[in-house]
C-alpha cells in the first residue's frame, strides 16, 4: 500500500495548471484517475506539421511507484501519430512507461516531453510490424505487454 | 503492582475484538479490547488495540491515556507513538503531537515498519499545525498591537489639540497626527504583505517522489537525495536506482543530515510549506 498517490497527483496538478512546456497543454483532469493532455510537434517534421494528439493518462493507486498507462486516444480532430512504436489503436511502446523502464521520479510532464521528442525524432511514416494483427487481437493492459524494442534506435 | 495474568485468554478476546474492529464496529471491539486488558493488563499490545478503537470513536483522552499505560510497558512502542500524535493532533495540542510523531518515526526506522509513509505525513502534518497554531497568534497579537498603538495617537493628538489657541494650529496637528497614523498603518499592513510574499518552496526541499517537503532525506551513490519512505516503497518494487537504473538496496541508503537540517529550519519559519 502507498499511498502516495493522491497528494502527489495534486501538486503535480498544480504545477501544470500553472505552466507547462510549448505545446504541451492540459485537457481535463477531473479526478485523479484519468487525465488527459494534448501535445503538438513543434519543428518542421512534415509527420506531425500541424497536428494536435490527445494523450490519455490512466493512473493506479500504487502511482507513482508503479507506472501510468499512457495512451493516445483518437477523436474527431487527433488523430493516432504515425511512428514505428505507437500501434493504431493508441498503445505506445515506449520503455519509460513499462514496468521495467518506469522510475517514479519521472512524471507526468516528463513523460510528455519524452513522447513529444519520440515523435520529433522520428522520420518513418509507419506502424509497428504486426500492427493489424495487435490491434484486432490484443486483450491485455500496455504495461503488461512484453513489448519486443525490434529497434531502439527509433 | 499486581498483575493479573490471564494471557491465554487476554489473546483470545483480542483475537475477537480485532474481527470487531475489521467489520467497522468499533464499540465493540473496544469493549473486548477492555476486556481483555482485565485478563492480562501488563500486554502493551492491548492497550495500542483499545487506543485504536478509541481513535476511531473519537475518544481522544482515553486514547491518549492507553497510549500511554502501553508506553509505561514498553517504551519502543511505534503504535502508541503514532496513536499519540493522532490524538494529541484532534485535540490541538500540536507540539506534543509533533514530538510523538517523531518518535514514532524513529522507531518505524529502527523497526523495519511498514508504516513509515503514513508516519512520514503524520510528521509534516503535525509541524504545519504548530506552525498555523502559532502564526495565528502572531498575527492576533499583531493586530492588537496595532490597534493599541492607534489608540495610544489618538489620545495623544487629543491631548495636543487642547493645548492649542487658534484653529489654524490645531488644523496642523491633526494633519500630523494623521500622517502619523496613516503611516503606521501602512508599515504594519507592509509587514503583513511580507508574511505572504515569498511563499516558494525551494525545489531542493522537494522529495521528487512524493512531491513532499523532506523529513528525513537520504541519499543514493548518485548524490540525488529522497524522502526514505518513499525510496524504500520504490525499492520493494524494484530494487533499482531511480535515476541510472543500477542495482540499489535498502542498504545502500545514508541519510543527509544536512538537508534534514535545513528543511527543518526553514520550516520553522516557513510552516505553510509543509502543505505545499
Amino acid at each position: 500500500m502507498s499511498g502516495l498517490g493522491p497528494k502527489r497527483l495534486g501538486k503535480e496538478l498544480t504545477k501544470i495548471q500553472n505552466s507547462l512546456p510549448p505545446g504541451i497543454t492540459l485537457v481535463s483532469a477531473d479526478n485523479l484517475e484519468e487525465w488527459f493532455l494534448d501535445i503538438q510537434v513543434l519543428d518542421q517534421n512534415p509527420l506531425y506539421a500541424g497536428q494536435t494528439y490527445r494523450l490519455k493518462f490512466k493512473f493506479s493507486k500504487s502511482y507513482p511507484i508503479e507506472p501510468p498507462e499512457v495512451t493516445f486516444t483518437k477523436t474527431d480532430n487527433r488523430p493516432i501519430p504515425m511512428h514505428p512504436h505507437i500501434y493504431s489503436n493508441g498503445i505506445i511502446c515506449l520503455d519509460l512507461l513499462g514496468s521495467q523502464g518506469w522510475s517514479p521520479v519521472q512524471n507526468v510532464e516528463s513523460v510528455c516531453m519524452s513522447i513529444q521528442s519520440m515523435l520529433t525524432g522520428n522520420t518513418k511514416d509507419e506502424r509497428p510490424p504486426g500492427d493489424e494483427e495487435f490491434v484486432r487481437g490484443n486483450r491485455l493492459r500496455p504495461r503488461d505487454i512484453d513489448f519486443y524494442y525490434h529497434d531502439n534506435t527509433v | 503492582m499486581q498483575h493479573n495474568k490471564d494471557p491465554a485468554r487476554a489473546t483470545a478476546l483480542k483475537n475477537e475484538g480485532n474481527k470487531l474492529y475489521q467489520s467497522g464496529d468499533f464499540v465493540g471491539a473496544e469493549s473486548l479490547y477492555s476486556k481483555a486488558i482485565i485478563a492480562d493488563d501488563a500486554n502493551p499490545a492491548l492497550y495500542t488495540n483499545r487506543a485504536m478503537a478509541r481513535l476511531k470513536l473519537k475518544l481522544w483522552d482515553s486514547a491518549i491515556s492507553d497510549c500511554q499505560a502501553c508506553l509505561t510497558l514498553n517504551l519502543e512502542s511505534m503504535k502508541a507513538n503514532y496513536y499519540l500524535a493522532q490524538a494529541n493532533i484532534e485535540l490541538h495540542n500540536y507540539e506534543d503531537a509533533l514530538s510523538a510523531a517523531l518518535r514514532a518515526h524513529a522507531l518505524c526506522i529502527s523497526q523495519n515498519d511498514k508504516s513509515l509513509p503514513q508516519v512520514t505525513s503524520t510528521v509534516l502534518r503535525c509541524k504545519k499545525e504548530n506552525w498555523e497554531q502559532k502564526e495565528k497568534r502572531r498575527t492576533r497579537e499583531n493586530q492588537m498591537l496595532e490597534d493599541e498603538l492607534l489608540a495610544l495617537m489618538e489620545r495623544e493628538k487629543e491631548e495636543m489639540l487642547e493645548t492649542c489657541d487658534t484653529e489654524g494650529l490645531r488644523d496642523e496637528v491633526r494633519g500630523e497626527w494623521d500622517d502619523k497614523a496613516s503611516d503606521l498603518r501602512r508599515t504594519f499592513e507592509q509587514a503583513r504583505q511580507g508574511d505572504d510574499k515569498q511563499r516558494i518552496v525551494p525545489d531542493w526541499m522537494i522529495d521528487e517522489i512524493s512531491f513532499n517537503i523532506f523529513i528525513d532525506p537520504v541519499t543514493t551513490k548518485t548524490g540525488k537525495s529522497y524522502e526514505r519512505a518513499s525510496i524504500l516503497e520504490h525499492l520493494r518494487r524494484s530494487p533499482t536506482d531511480p535515476l541510472t537504473r543500477e542495482p540499489l538496496l535498502p542498504s545502500d541508503l545514508r541519510p543527509n543530515l544536512a538537508l534534514r537540517q535545513a528543511c527543518e529550519e526553514f520550516l520553522k519559519d516557513n510552516g505553510w510549506a509543509a502543505d505545499w
